[in-house]
């Protein structure tokens, strides 16, 4: 994988899950640039909530006080691809701006994530740890903030709310 | 203008595009409030050309508009 500071045109998207396979080959293709001496990683993994009241449960009726806990089975990601890529451009560009890193990878999931699977990817590498360490939250942080990305939770037995990051 | 509707506001909506036209974002809003149940008491973000605007702005009809609910990405 050939990452460069030029701006290249790239999406970040991905269908379904990320394959903890495509993680270990990530890392595998930077052995060959020696200038490298660390690789910070931040992995974003579906998350089995249990929530009370859910908002916006479709197919439970009526509120009868009788509220059974459920739980997040699964999250389906959709995304405004064209101006979550080009806002990643931007982030990438102001990393790159801050540290100087080798390369920075980001990937996200689009589709339908079960609970326990990796939706999310950002890799950073650089000649010393600090750097990555600290782009790699940044990076993380602005996704979150900046992405146009909808997550719809999926509920066990049925019904759904849609989350969004505070 | 076709204005792309995005996850809670596509659900209300019942569709993931709407077709409209208006001179401004404020216009446009209020149009919108009308096409769909609910959305003046949701919280959204509008989009003209994959930016998002807080003021008024004029439109010429060839923007792309995206009405955009929270970020839940990562």
């Amino acid at each position: 994988m050939s990452e460069t500071k030029t701006h290249k045109k790239r999406d970040i998207f991905v269908e379904g899950p990320i394959d903890p396979a495509f993680i270990a080959e990530s890392i595998a293709k930077h052995s060959t640039k020696h200038d490298i001496g660390a690789h910070e990683i931040f992995l974003g993994q579906v998350r089995a909530d249990e929530l009370k009241s859910p908002q916006g449960m479709a197919t439970r009726g009526p509120a009868t006080g009788n509220q059974q806990p459920t739980t997040v089975q699964a999250i389906e990601y959709t995304a405004y691809r064209d101006m979550a890529n080009e806002q990643m451009a931007a982030i990438r560009e102001e990393a790159f701006a801050r540290w100087p890193i080798t390369c920075l990878h980001v990937h996200h999931s689009q589709g339908i994530i079960k609970a326990g699977e990796l939706c999310f990817f950002v890799f950073a590498s650089s000649a010393h740890r600090q750097m990555a360490r600290e782009a790699v939250a940044y990076v993380t942080d602005e996704v979150k903030k900046r992405l146009p990305i909808f997550g719809k939770e999926i509920f066990q037995g049925g019904g759904h709310q849609w989350k969004h990051n505070t | 203008m076709d204005v792309k509707l995005f996850g809670l506001i596509a659900e209300k909506a019942g569709t993931e595009r709407m077709q409209l036209s208006a001179p401004d974002t404020d216009a446009l809003l209020r149009a919108l409030e009308q096409h769909i149940p609910g959305l003046s008491s949701l919280s959204y973000a509008l989009a003209v050309d994959r930016k998002i605007v807080r003021d008024n702005v004029k439109l010429g009809g060839g923007e792309e508009i995206a009405l955009l609910p929270p970020f839940a990405g990562g």
